[in-house]
C-alpha cells in the first residue's frame, strides 16, 4: 500500500468544532453545510486519520446539488422516474430511446445559468459543449441542439439596474453569439428553441441547451467500467485552471463579489475546434468496438467522473494524476482533480485495445492519455508522483445526501381579485402591439445566426413558409439516417408566467405545449427530458414551487406513458433581488412515421377552409394579453389529461393521411397571434370567424391560451376524412384562406389587418433592439 | 469510366464538418466517396493501409465547416498546410483536368490557395480574391436563390439551363466575393469574358437584389466561380443541403421530385465519366 505523499496537506477535521467545520467549508469552497461536514468528520474518525485537501474537494464536488440532486431528488423520483416504458433503453448522462430496430435517439437538456449570467459568450459557449459530451458519451451522434433562453426585458433602464447586474440586451448578445460560434463551429445544427423575457430574469438570466442524438444500438455505451482491468483514457482538451468549483458556485445564491472569483477560474472556457474532431473521433473508436464505456468531464471534472464510473462497473480505480496533460504547469493536484476544464472524454478500454485508441487518436490529432485502471476494491486512489494522495471509500464518496427538505406551497396568487382590462377599442391595433411583443415577435435575428441546416438532414426548419416570408414553426423535424424516412420531431416548451401563478399547471402545460408542437408537424410524442430552473431549494415557498412543477409535468406526462429518461435541475437561480418564476423547461423528441408527410406552419392555398381544434375558455391568467395590456388572472391554463391523449392521436392522424395542408398550435397571444403568423409565413390573408365558438369575451376568444388546441387549414376536399378522424375531440370550422389581409370577426366586431402591417409589426421588433436589418 | 468507379476525396481536418453529407451527396449519384483526412494525404501519423494518394482520386471536394477554428480568416490555415505541403500534387491534379470543388469553407480554401478565380495560372502566388465579412457582420444561415449565369465552362453546372434559378441555403459569416479595389473592375469584366462566373444571388423574381437575398453584399452578387479551365469550382451556399427535394426550405409548399443542389453532383460526375 502506497504511503501518503508527504507533501500533501492534511486538513485537521477529526477534533474541529461546529464553527472551525463551518469556517473550513466556506474557506475550502466546498459549499457543505454543517451536517454535511459532520457526517465526513464521522467519516474519517472510524478511518482514525485526517482527510487531505484533495479529499475534502473532491467530497465537496460530489456531494454538491449540483451532482448529487440532493434536494430534488425525492420530489423527481415520485414524480417523474417512476415512468417507465420499455422503449427506454438506457438512463445515463443522457436517455437513451428506442428509434428502429438497429437505432436509438439519445436527449438530454441541461442549464448554463451561473456561467452565462457573469460571462455569456463563454457560459452560453461551454453549455453547448457539455451538452454535445453528454449526447455523445452514451455512443450517439450529436444531430440537433435545442436552446431554451430567458432574460430580463431588452428595454430595461440602463439606471434602474441593481449593481453587478449585466443589462439583458448585453447577456442576450453574448449569449446568442457563444451558441453561435460554438455550435456552428462543431457542426451540430441548432435546430429549435425559444426566447423569453420576463421581469424575473434580470439578475439571473436561464440559459438551458438541448441535445437529441442517433446511435447504432450496437454502439451504444454505459457511463461505466466493464471488466476489472479496464484502462481510463483521458481523451481532449487540456486541463487548466479554468472550471474550478462551478458545481460548488451553481450550488449557491449568486452574489455580487462572486463574480470576481468566477472570471477567475469558475467559468470555463470552449475551444469547438478541439470538440470536432473529439466528437467524431469518439464515435469512430465506438464503431470500431474499441471502447468498454464512455463518460464526459463535466462537473466536478476527473473527480467526479472516476469514481462514477468504476462504481457503476461496480469496481474501484486508481490514477497516476501527474499523467494528465497541462494547459499550464504549477496546478496544485486538486486542482487537477476537479478542474472543469472542457473539451474531454474519459475511455474506458480494455488494455489489449489500448495501443488501437492511442494511433486512432494520434491520427486525428486529439490528444490522448491512459491516466490510470481499475481496481477490484471498491475505492477511488490517487497518486501524484507515486505517492498517495486520495483515498475513498466509493460507496462513502458516491453516495450523496438526500433531502426531504421543507417545503410550503402559496396559493395567495388565488385571493388576488381578477382585473380584467375592459375590452379594446380597436382589435387590430390590440392584434398589432401583441404580435410586436418581443416574447411572440419574429426571433429571426436569433435563428438566423445558427446554422439549423449543417448535417443536411433538417427537414423541416425553424422558420417555415414561403422564401422570404418564412415564420415560426412548432417543432423541426430531422432525418437522422440515410437508409429511412423516419424522423425526428424536436420542441420544446416552457411558460413561466403560467408557472409563477399555478406551477402545478405550470408544469401541466410546459407538457402539452410541447406535445402539441409535435403533432402540429406530423410527429407523435415520444419521450420527454426536462431542465428545471428554480432559486433556493433551502427556502420552503421555492421548494414548494418545483414540488408543484414536478407533480404537473409528472401529471400529464405519466398519462400520456412518455418517459423522462433524463433531466437537469438548476437550483440556486437567485440573488438578492430575487428568484427567477418557475422556469420548467420541457423538451419532446417525437417519433414522425415518414418526413414526406409533415406539414409546416405557413397557410398554404386560397379557399382552404380553416378549423379549430379544441376548446377556447376563459383561462387568461398567465397569458401574454394581460402581460402586455394589464390585469390578473389567477385562473391559467389547465390540463384535460385525456383530451390532450385524445387530441395527439387525432391531429397526428389528420396530418399523416394528408388531410392537413397547415397546422399550428396556439400558445402566446392565442388564436389572433396563430392564425396572424400562418397567414404571414404563407403570404396569404385569412377570414375567420369566432361567433359560433364558446360564450365568453371576444378578448378571451382571440387572445386566451387555453391548452391542446391547434388551428388547422384543411386541403379543400378532404374536409370529410379530416373531420372522420378528428370526431372525437371538438373541432369548428372557423373560415378559410382568402386574400391579403387577416380577417377576424365576432358577433359585432372585427379585427382586419393587412399582411404588411402584420409583417412589419412582427419582425422588427428584436432587430430595432439589437441592431441589424429584417 | 463507369460512376461507381468514380473516387471522390472528401477532404477533412479538424473543425471541417460538411463532410458526412457531402460524400452522402456523391454516394448517393453512384460514385464512390471517401472522407480522408489531410494527414492521410501526407503521410503523417498514418499506417500504410491509412496512407492515401491525391493522385488516385478522381475528384477532390473540400467541404464546409470552420477548419482549424477559421479564427485567422477563414480558410487560412488549411490553405496554408496544403500549400506548403502538397502544392506540387494539387497543381498536377488541377492541370490533368480532374475537378476540385469547395463549398463553403472549403471556397475559401480554394481562394487562399489560389486556385480560384486562377485566372493566369493553375495556383496564383498570393490570393486575388478574397471572401470578406457579410455586410451584416454576423453569421447568416438562410436560404437562397441562385441563378446559374455560366455558359457552359463550368463543369459542375452542365446538368442546369442558362438562367435557372435553383435553391441552395448559405451559412457563413465570410462569403462577400470581392476582388482588389483598384483592379476591381478589370478583374470582373476578365471573369465575365472568360466565363468564369457561375452563380449569383437573386430574390423571387429572379432579379439580383440586395439583403438579405444576397446575404453577405457579394460584388456582382456572387456566390460561385470557377476557374479558367472550369474544373475547379467554389461556392458559398450548400448544395448537399438540398440534394434532395425534403431539404429545401419550402418544400412544404411545392414539393420537387429532386432538390436543386443535386445537379451539382450529377454535373461533375456527368463529366468524369466521359471524359476518364
Amino acid at each position: 500500500m502506497e504511503e501518503f505523499s508527504s507533501e500533501i496537506r492534511f486538513v485537521s477535521l477529526l477534533d474541529a468544532s461546529d464553527d472551525d467545520m463551518v469556517l473550513l467549508s466556506d474557506e475550502g469552497g466546498l459549499a457543505l453545510d454543517l451536517a454535511e461536514m459532520k457526517r465526513v468528520q464521522e467519516y474519517y474518525r472510524g478511518k482514525g486519520r485526517e482527510p487531505t485537501d484533495v479529499e475534502l474537494q473532491s467530497i465537496g464536488q460530489a456531494w454538491s446539488e449540483h451532482c448529487c440532486y440532493k434536494s430534488s431528488k425525492v420530489f423527481l423520483k415520485e414524480y417523474l422516474l417512476s415512468i417507465d416504458t420499455p422503449s427506454v433503453i438506457l438512463r445515463g448522462d443522457a436517455g437513451v430511446v428506442d428509434f428502429d430496430e438497429d437505432h436509438a435517439y439519445a436527449l438530454r437538456i441541461e442549464s448554463h445559468n451561473h456561467p452565462s449570467a457573469v460571462e455569456p459568450y463563454g457560459g452560453a459557449a461551454t453549455g453547448i459543449g457539455g451538452i454535445i459530451r453528454d449526447v455523445l458519451c452514451m455512443g450517439a451522434q450529436p444531430v440537433a441542439l435545442i436552446d431554451p433562453l430567458h432574460f430580463g426585458p431588452l428595454d430595461f433602464p440602463h439606471d434602474k439596474l441593481p449593481k453587478g447586474v449585466k443589462h439583458p440586451r448585453y447577456l442576450f448578445e453574448g449569449v446568442v453569439a457563444g451558441i453561435r460560434d460554438y455550435g456552428n463551429r462543431i457542426g451540430i445544427p441548432t435546430v429549435s428553441g425559444s426566447v423569453h423575457f420576463h421581469d424575473g430574469y434580470l439578475g439571473n438570466c436561464i440559459i438551458n441547451v438541448g441535445c437529441v442524438g442517433i446511435a447504432k444500438k450496437k454502439n451504444i455505451l454505459k457511463n461505466a467500467v466493464k471488466t476489472d482491468s479496464d484502462v481510463f483514457i483521458l481523451v481532449g482538451g487540456r486541463t487548466g485552471r479554468d472550471g474550478i468549483h462551478g458545481v460548488t458556485y451553481a450550488s449557491v445564491e449568486l452574489t455580487e463579489d462572486m463574480e470576481e472569483e468566477w472570471m477567475g477560474g469558475a467559468v470555463q472556457l470552449g475551444d469547438p475546434i478541439t470538440k470536432e474532431p473529439l466528437i467524431h473521433t469518439c464515435l469512430e473508436a465506438a464503431e470500431r468496438g474499441l471502447l468498454n464505456g464512455m463518460k464526459d468531464l463535466g462537473g466536478g471534472g476527473l473527480s467526479c467522473v472516476v469514481g462514477e464510473m468504476a462504481l457503476a462497473g461496480g469496481f474501484g480505480a486508481e490514477v497516476n494524476l501527474e499523467k494528465v496533460p497541462l494547459k499550464e504547469e504549477g496546478l496544485q493536484p486538486w486542482e487537477m482533480w476537479i478542474s472543469e476544464s472542457q473539451e474531454r472524454m474519459m475511455l474506458a478500454v480494455s488494455p489489449e485495445k489500448v495501443d488501437d485508441v492511442l494511433h486512432l487518436f494520434k491520427l486525428y490529432d486529439v490528444l490522448a492519455t491512459p491516466i490510470g485502471r481499475v481496481i477490484k476494491d471498491r475505492i477511488v486512489r490517487v497518486l501524484y508522483e507515486g505517492k498517495k494522495i486520495l483515498e475513498l471509500d466509493l460507496d462513502f464518496y458516491t453516495a450523496g445526501p438526500e433531502y426531504c427538505r421543507e417545503y410550503t406551497h402559496d396559493t395567495r396568487y388565488l385571493e388576488k381579485p381578477e382585473a380584467i382590462p375592459e375590452e379594446p377599442e380597436d382589435y387590430s391595433k390590440t392584434i398589432l402591439k401583441l404580435i410586436s411583443s418581443p416574447n411572440i415577435a419574429s426571433k429571426a435575428w436569433v435563428i438566423h445566426q445558427y446554422d439549423h441546416e449543417v448535417r443536411g438532414a433538417t427537414v423541416v426548419k425553424p422558420l417555415q413558409g414561403k422564401m422570404g416570408y418564412a415564420c415560426h414553426g412548432d417543432a423541426a423535424v430531422i432525418k437522422p439516417l440515410e437508409h429511412t424516412f423516419r424522423g425526428l420531431a424536436v420542441a420544446t416548451a416552457t411558460n413561466p408566467t403560467f408557472s409563477e401563478l399555478d406551477p402545478f399547471r405550470g408544469g401541466m402545460s410546459a407538457v402539452d405545449e410541447v406535445c402539441r408542437n409535435i403533432a402540429a408537424v406530423g410527429g407523435f410524442p415520444d419521450s420527454l427530458t426536462n431542465c428545471l430552473n428554480f432559486g433556493n431549494p433551502e427556502k420552503p415557498d421555492r421548494l414548494g414551487l418545483f414540488r408543484e412543477t414536478v407533480r404537473g409535468i409528472g401529471h400529464v406526462a405519466s398519462h400520456l406513458g412518455l418517459p423522462l429518461p433524463s433531466g437537469n435541475v438548476s437550483f440556486y437561480n437567485e440573488t438578492e433581488h430575487g428568484h427567477v418564476p418557475p422556469t420548467p423547461v420541457v423538451l419532446g423528441v417525437g417519433k414522425v412515421p415518414d418526413v414526406r408527410r409533415c406539414i409546416t406552419s405557413d397557410l398554404k392555398e386560397q379557399d382552404n377552409p380553416i378549423f379549430l381544434i379544441g376548446d377556447t375558455k376563459n383561462e387568461m391568467g398567465g397569458s401574454e394579453y394581460l402581460r402586455v395590456f394589464g390585469g390578473h388572472s389567477g385562473t391559467v391554463p389547465n390540463v384535460n389529461v385525456g383530451m390532450l391523449k385524445k387530441s395527439l392521436h387525432a391531429v397526428f392522424r389528420a396530418v399523416n393521411e394528408q388531410t392537413i395542408a397547415s397546422c399550428h398550435d396556439i400558445s402566446h397571444g392565442g388564436i389572433a397571434i396563430a392564425i396572424s403568423e400562418m397567414a404571414l409565413g404563407g403570404d396569404v390573408g385569412a377570414f375567420i370567424d369566432l361567433s359560433k365558438t364558446e360564450r365568453v369575451p371576444t378578448s378571451v376568444k382571440m387572445f386566451s391560451e387555453s391548452n391542446t388546441r391547434w388551428l388547422a387549414e384543411v386541403w379543400r376536399g378532404k374536409e370529410d376524412r379530416f373531420l372522420d378522424i378528428v370526431s372525437d375531440v371538438p373541432v369548428r370550422k372557423l373560415g378559410m384562406v382568402k386574400g391579403s389581409s387577416v380577417i377576424i370577426a365576432d358577433s359585432n366586431v372585427k379585427a382586419g389587418i393587412f399582411l404588411e402591417d402584420l409583417s412589419e409589426a412582427w419582425k422588427r421588433t428584436i432587430y430595432d433592439y439589437m441592431g441589424g436589418t429584417p | 469510366m463507369k460512376v461507381e468507379d468514380v473516387k471522390v476525396c472528401i477532404l477533412i481536418i479538424e473543425g471541417t464538418n460538411c463532410e458526412a453529407e457531402t460524400s452522402q451527396a456523391f454516394r448517393r449519384s453512384g460514385a464512390s466517396a471517401e472522407i480522408v483526412h489531410l494527414k492521410q494525404l501526407l503521410g503523417q501519423d498514418t499506417k500504410p493501409e491509412e496512407t492515401r494518394k491525391l493522385e488516385d482520386y478522381e475528384i477532390l471536394v473540400i467541404p464546409g465547416g470552420f477548419s482549424s477554428g477559421d479564427y485567422v480568416r477563414a480558410g487560412a490555415i488549411l490553405a496554408a498546410r496544403m500549400k506548403s505541403r502538397m502544392e506540387d500534387e494539387l497543381v498536377q491534379f488541377i492541370d490533368e483536368g480532374k475537378p476540385v470543388l469547395g463549398i463553403c469553407n472549403g471556397f475559401q480554401i480554394l481562394v487562399e490557395l489560389g486556385v480560384l478565380p486562377g485566372i493566369e495560372s493553375i495556383m496564383s502566388r498570393y490570393p486575388t480574391a478574397s471572401l470578406g465579412w457579410n455586410d451584416s457582420g454576423r453569421f447568416e444561415c438562410r436560404p437562397t436563390l441562385l441563378e446559374n449565369w455560366n455558359k457552359g465552362k463550368c463543369i459542375f453546372t452542365t446538368k442546369l439551363e442558362r438562367g435557372q434559378i435553383i435553391q441552395a441555403p448559405t451559412a457563413h459569416a465570410e462569403g462577400k466575393f470581392m476582388l482588389p479595389k483598384h483592379r476591381e473592375k478589370e478583374l470582373l469584366d476578365t471573369l465575365k469574358d472568360n466565363d468564369q462566373i457561375v452563380f449569383r444571388y437573386v430574390d423571387a423574381e429572379g432579379q439580383i437584389a440586395g439583403y438579405p437575398w444576397n446575404p453577405n453584399g457579394s460584388l456582382f452578387g456572387i456566390a460561385g466561380i470557377c476557374n479558367s479551365e472550369g474544373n475547379v469550382f467554389g461556392m458559398m451556399p450548400h448544395p448537399e443541403r438540398t440534394y434532395l427535394g425534403i431539404q429545401q426550405a419550402d418544400w412544404t409548399r411545392n414539393v420537387p421530385d429532386n432538390g436543386d443542389g443535386k445537379a451539382v453532383f450529377e454535373s461533375v460526375l456527368d463529366h468524369v465519366t466521359k471524359k476518364f
